[in-house]
């Protein structure tokens, strides 16, 4: 007898109030710098979803870590629930209902961790099995999604959620360099949650998953990672300016890694839900694996609307695939997502 | 193998040979398998399309339409799509038109990076007399020969003749010598590398419909995509050596 699949029944996704266009930060924090000021202009994003403090009279912000911290746990709580709530009233299921709870961060370390904090005030079972998935960076949710539904596979009918959950504005210092500029004019701030279960095929527009393939470029160690600024006293975010290209070209090899195992070739892929990194790394992949503008149309958009989500940024892809209202029986598609290590992930979906 | 074509492969050389008339569904479907094969493995550097006795293509076979049964638009998403196959294949693409090239033959030849024609070749865009249209070469091919020239070759539908093609740049070549043409054209792209050439057609198709914003992110990745294969690494290293 066959073991079904895991296959993905709804999400939900969610962000803080408070949208900024690009120009609205530079105004707030009056950001005099005519680099960054142009690095914000050609970032691609027309607003994100933030939660800013007010600046002081020089537009510099006030934040220490301990306040980051409280930020995030706030937000994450928040954000979580809107997320979850979303995902579940599409299936007519409550957080009693949920066997398995995933939770995946990298903005904010806490202890207990989001699972614990969710099953406090969410209304989740106490016996409900958890894992948390914390500084995986942009690729944890497909880091997250595979143990999520091998779970599943494990546990046919039972319920399982995985939550997304990325406060990006309770990570950053303020100052005039160009690095900073870079990174503070490209992450906003969302939460996606997924609920998953193993169970045979309906008729309904639901995919399974199939398999996933993983690539860590180790040369490529440091080009994102978390460096502690003693000077500021909180993390900041480091970006290396050929993250791009080098994520570029080496997407070939888990996308031809995934399909050929399992007997396909690229053109047999309706659907690339791709993570909004940046629109270099978008550009990069498009010509290093041959994909159109057409393919990448939700991952430009969701950038477009929200900035680099960071782990959940391909389940906002992917709410707008199904949305669109143009997926069909048969059809396949490939997630990807890139984040630090430096690693590409992927994973199979067939409708 | 195929019905409505031929395929021989010798070499560097693929040769496509429309085997009818006109272009049906078998016919699409039957150059779909040879894209398939194409891409996946064939070490061909270089695709010829061509025609057969004396014809290139009358274009689309209206006998598969029935004016007793509802239009169909899904067919020609077909034709489109393998036209667009066809042009992002990782080969240089040759046409070879003698005598009749009209309408979905017109159209096809379009796709290719350069087109031989002889003296007798007769290319027209008909569709527009015929109540429809030329499929998107109303996209094509005003980026081939300006939008002055596209409007009175779609709208009009005159027979250019190989000469006056020749100097619109709608071919590349005037001559009966079909095959010394094709060498000398195959010379002139010189040694094919792949990669190279599927992202320099690329990006110029590319070209007319980006802005320059967009265009030069495009541009990058394609040349660090670029700048990182076999050819470009043998090309520094004789340069050292040199």
């Amino acid at each position: 007898m066959n073991t079904p699949h895991a296959r993905i029944l709804a999400v939900g996704t969610a962000n803080p109030p408070n949208r900024y266009s690009q120009q609205d930060i530079l105004e707030l924090f009056r950001v005099a710098n005519p680099m960054v000021q142009s690095m914000f202009k050609a970032s691609h994003i027309e607003g994100r979803h933030l939660v800013l403090p007010e600046p002081d009279e020089n537009g510099v912000p006030h934040e220490d870590q301990e306040s980051l911290l409280r930020k995030h746990r706030k937000w994450s709580l928040k954000l979580g629930e809107q997320a979850i709530e979303k995902a579940l009233s599409e299936t007519g299921l409550t957080t009693s209902d949920i066997d398995y709870l995933c939770c995946i961060t990298s903005t904010g370390m806490m202890l207990p961790g989001l699972t614990a904090m969710f099953i406090k005030h969410l209304g989740f079972r106490v016996d409900c099995h958890r894992a948390d998935l914390v500084g995986m960076g942009c690729n944890a949710g497909l880091n997250g999604l595979n143990p999520t539904a091998n779970w599943c596979v494990a546990n046919p009918g039972k319920n399982a959620l995985m939550v997304c959950c990325e406060v990006n504005s309770a990570l950053y210092i303020y100052d005039d360099t160009m690095g900073t500029g870079v990174v503070n004019s490209l992450f906003g701030d969302g939460c996606a949650a997924v609920l998953l279960r193993a169970e045979d095929p309906d008729d309904a527009l639901v995919p399974r998953v199939v398999d996933f393939y993983s690539h860590i470029i180790p040369d490529a160690w440091g080009a994102m990672r978390y460096n502690w600024a003693p000077e500021h006293g909180k993390f900041s975010f480091y970006l290396d300016r050929d993250v791009p290209y080098v994520l570029g070209i080496h997407t070939e090899t888990p996308v031809d890694g995934l399909l050929s195992r399992n007997g396909l070739k690229r053109r047999d892929i309706k659907h690339w839900i791709i993570h909004s990194g940046g629109k270099k790394v978008i550009d990069a992949i498009k010509y290093n694996i041959g994909i159109t503008e057409h393919d990448v149309r939700h991952t430009v958009n969701v950038l477009r609307q929200y900035g680099n989500l960071g782990s959940g940024s391909f389940l906002f892809s992917y709410q707008r695939l199904m949305r669109e209202g143009k997926v069909k029986p048969g059809d396949r598609g490939v997630m990807m997502t890139m984040g630090p290590g430096s690693t590409i992930e992927t994973a199979l979906l067939n409708w | 193998m195929y019905e409505t074509l031929n395929y021989e492969e010798n070499g560097d050389i693929a040769r496509v040979t429309l085997g009818r008339d006109r272009i049906n569904m078998a016919m699409v479907r039957e150059l779909s398998a040879v894209c398939d094969h194409l891409e996946d493995s064939s070490e061909a550097k270089v695709v010829v399309l061509q025609g057969t006795g004396g014809r290139f293509s009358l274009g689309i076979d209206f006998a598969e339409f029935r004016p007793d049964q509802p239009m169909d638009i899904h067919g020609f998403n077909k034709w489109e799509k393998i036209c667009a196959r066809v042009e992002r294949l990782p080969k240089a693409i040759i046409a070879i038109i003698d005598g009749e090239c009209h309408g979905g033959g017109a159209q096809l030849m379009l796709v290719a990076d350069a087109a031989i024609a002889t003296k007798r070749a007769s290319i027209q865009f008909n569709e527009v007399h015929l109540g429809f249209l030329p499929g998107m070469a109303t996209f094509r091919l005003a980026k081939t020969i300006g939008l002055g020239h596209a409007k009175r070759l779609i709208m009009q539908c005159p027979k250019v003749t190989a000469d006056e093609a020749l100097s619109l740049g709608l071919v590349s070549a005037v001559s009966d010598d079909t095959e010394a043409a094709l060498s000398r054209t195959i010379d002139a792209f010189g040694p094919i590398h792949n990669v190279a050439v599927t992202l320099a057609r690329r990006l110029l198709n590319e070209s007319f419909s980006t802005d320059f914003e967009n265009a030069i992110g495009n541009f990058l990745a394609a040349q660090h995509r670029a700048i990182h294969q076999t050819p470009f690494l043998e090309t520094i290293r004789k340069h050292q050596d040199e």
